[in-house]
């Protein structure tokens, strides 16, 4: 693996040496980036676009994988070799340095996307792709059982289609109608406490209305809003197969979905590689997760990191870096880099190219529609979903007590209020 | 004379010093921090005095790890050692094949913690459930370690399944090495083979005893890498008012203090506490065992 890893960094360093010496006049804009697995498709491209731009080259250099990507960075700005792109991946790099980002709000690539990172009003940060979860359904099934999956935007529709799809376990072959799980002991407590508790923090909000979210961290949690996913929550416990919720890892829960023996799991669209080596052939998609009465198709969606512009780089170098990310979000090329050559799904509207999983579909799907929803759950404390919020939403799987599982999470966002 | 001495201390040097940098000088360092508000990164650090030993005893999680720790080590010392006992008088009986036995019974012990523990989370949640549903016996119908009550017990079965053969092997050596004249004597005397065992053996064992108890007790107590494979912590309870995790041991709630939740401090001051009660239970433990130790 360190081989591999040498051996492409050192492919990446000689396509940079040969690249430069061709052009000595041109404005050099030196990418950083931390992605491992898109250097070879971003190195490529930067190649392509050297070639094509008169003026202007790219070089890409890449750390990360385990390697320490924050530490290296802040040694090249210790040694004045910043580059002028390079990644952050949330708040945490934003408090970091915030000195070193440019203001990219009259970019033309921000009205292609929702998805812009501006913490503070103005846009600093490129997404690089998006993740984003939902929940996934398997088409087929409901197809079988007459459910259209596009009318499953309230409460009351996913509610009636789990009870017509528990009617119908044993004509449809499931075990179950939900595949979800939220067991400590088999690491899955992240599905509930994070993902789905999502929904709690941003559903039926505007993606950047944090309210919900910030009043919870001061420890004012809404009593009605929380005791409707409280049962919103029950529900996909209670229509799952107990021995995936409680003991089940990661594979036995997506083995379940995959084998056509349940209808819906509360994953996202990192699944889509497993569900291919599984062999599931089924049309799947995702549908909100509907705590409420409320009409949504939102999903869940953010970008995992950033391109962000190096506000201390000469403004000729700057206006060559916005280009060179314009490139990427606008052109055909740019498409072809992020979808076919990087594999991943685009954060940009404007992309006609679908990836090929089902789950990457329904997000690029669900981006270009809008309505969607921001995620939250990472700036809670270190520790906090897993240590303090896992083991409350195990308890409810066990006991299904809502009123003590709305008393704990409210105790416990109230213990960790400044 | 005195360059003898000047010689001696020139070869213990290298062990004397690996000892103090790796172990006393970190064990400093350690009690230091569990006195200040580190979070591991942050260059800046506070001194907050006992605010970490007091906080700790508060925590519903850390109380219900100790009690619970408590409980295993006191299960597992008598199940690893009356397993292996039993187990270490079959192998140096009159049985056929006996050293088969010895090797079979010591293997599980060479299997690392963390793919056992894999192992019997697919027996304890597959095999058994099902077996269970088969045969239609209540209590194996739901995983051993899916609950509350259980998961210590099922934790400590496996515990005495990896290491009863090494307590075992401990036994078997010290059961050599007694004169088999002692026993012959015992024999014609009129003594039957339990009074043998309790009145001859197990008396000229007792060294053993204090090994096989230290080791035992020692090793439940830091318990990790099983508990980490096997459970996890899980699965949920409620315990002072809390929902906590029921198979959470202290060395276990120690490691996610410091690494999931980054409080490396407070971490630090468990491990202390911790530190503590394990010397003064295994220092007992040994004085007691000592006092009963006899020479053939």
């Amino acid at each position: 693996m360190r081989k591999l890893l040498s051996l492409v960094l050192a492919a990446a360093f000689l396509v940079g040496l040969t690249a430069v010496p061709a052009m000595a006049e041109d404005v050099e804009v030196k990418v950083f980036q931390l992605k491992v697995e898109i250097n070879e498709a971003i190195t490529a491209f930067a190649k392509r676009y050297s070639e094509a731009t008169d003026g202007v080259t790219v070089t890409v250099e890449t750390l990360g994988g385990g390697a320490d990507y924050g530490g290296a960075l802040k040694a090249k700005m210790a040694s004045d070799s910043m580059p002028d792109i390079f990644m952050i991946e949330g708040i945490g790099g934003y408090e970091l340095w915030k000195d070193y980002l440019a203001d990219m709000s009259d970019a033309d690539w921000v009205k292609d996307t929702d998805l812009y990172y501006a913490p503070e009003g103005k846009v600093v940060g490129f997404p690089i792709g998006i993740e984003g979860f939902g929940l996934g359904y398997n088409a087929e099934i409901l197809e079988k059982a007459g459910i259209d999956p596009a009318t499953l935007t309230t409460l009351s529709a996913t509610k009636a289609a789990f009870e017509k799809l528990d009617g119908m376990k044993d004509e449809l072959g499931l075990d179950s109608v939900v595949s979800v799980g939220t067991s400590v002991s088999g690491g899955l407590w992240w599905v509930t406490s994070q993902h789905v508790f999502n929904a709690f923090y941003a559903g039926y909000l505007d993606y950047n209305d944090s309210s919900v979210h910030d009043n919870a961290l001061k420890g004012e949690l809404d009593k009605e809003r929380l005791t409707a996913f409280a049962n919103y929550l029950k529900m996909l416990y209670d229509y799952s197969n107990p021995d995936i919720l409680v003991n089940g890892n990661y594979d036995a829960q997506i083995a379940a979905f995959a084998q056509g023996k349940t209808a819906f799991i509360t994953q996202g669209n990192w699944i889509d590689p497993s569900m291919k080596q599984l062999g599931a052939t089924f049309k799947m998609g995702f549908v909100s997760h509907n705590f409420l009465e409320q009409e949504s198709t939102g999903l869940y969606i953010a970008p995992p990191s950033y391109f962000v512009v190096n506000a201390k780089s000469s403004p000729e170098k700057q206006k060559a870096a916005i280009d060179f990310l314009n490139h990427m979000a606008l052109t055909e090329d740019g498409h072809k880099y992020m979808v076919e050559e990087a594999g991943m799904v685009p954060a940009f509207k404007s992309v006609k190219l679908l990836p090929p999983g089902d789950f990457s579909k329904a997000l690029v799907e669900a981006n270009a529609r809008g309505g969607n929803y921001n995620w939250y759950f990472g700036q809670n404390p270190d520790g906090f979903n897993q240590n303090t919020l896992g083991p409350i939403f195990e308890l409810l799987a066990t006991d299904g007590d809502v009123e003590a599982f709305v008393n704990d999470v409210t105790a416990a966002f109230q213990s960790i209020a400044k | 004379m005195k360059r003898r001495a000047y010689l001696d201390f020139l070869f213990i040097f290298p062990c004397v010093f690996a000892f103090l940098m790796v172990i006393i000088v970190p064990f400093g360092i350690g009690i230091y921090y569990s006195l200040t508000d580190w979070n591991g990164v942050n260059p800046v650090i506070n001194f907050v005095g006992f605010k970490n030993f007091t906080g700790m005893f508060r925590e519903p999680q850390f109380v219900y790890s100790f009690l619970a720790t408590l409980g295993y080590t006191a299960i597992n010392v008598v199940l690893v050692n009356v397993v292996s006992f039993i187990l270490s008088l079959l192998v140096t009986g009159e049985l056929r094949l006996r050293n088969l036995y010895r090797a079979g019974f010591f293997v599980p012990n060479l299997i690392g913690g963390i793919v056992l523990g894999y192992i019997w989370q697919f027996v304890f949640n597959n095999v058994l459930v099902n077996m269970g549903a088969t045969l239609g016996i209540g209590f194996l119908q739901k995983s051993l370690i899916a609950d509350k009550n259980t998961v210590i017990w099922a934790m400590s079965l496996v515990n005495t399944w990896q290491y009863a053969g090494y307590i075992m092997m401990i036994y078997v050596a010290a059961i050599q090495s007694i004169p088999a004249s002692v026993l012959e004597a015992a024999s014609v005397d009129g003594a039957n083979y339990f009074v043998r065992i309790r009145r001859i053996l197990m008396p000229m064992v007792a060294n053993a005893f204090t090994i096989t108890l230290f080791l035992t007790l020692t090793n439940s107590f830091k318990q990790y890498d099983l508990n980490f494979a096997l459970t996890n912590g899980g699965p949920a309870m409620r315990f002072m008012g809390k929902a906590i995790r029921a198979s959470e041991l202290l060395a276990m709630d120690i490691y996610k203090t410091a690494n999931a939740a980054n409080r490396m401090a407070e971490a630090q001051a468990k491990a202390v506490v911790f530190f503590i009660v394990l010397v003064v239970f295994s220092v007992t433990q040994v004085y007691i065992n000592k006092r009963k130790e006899v020479e053939a």
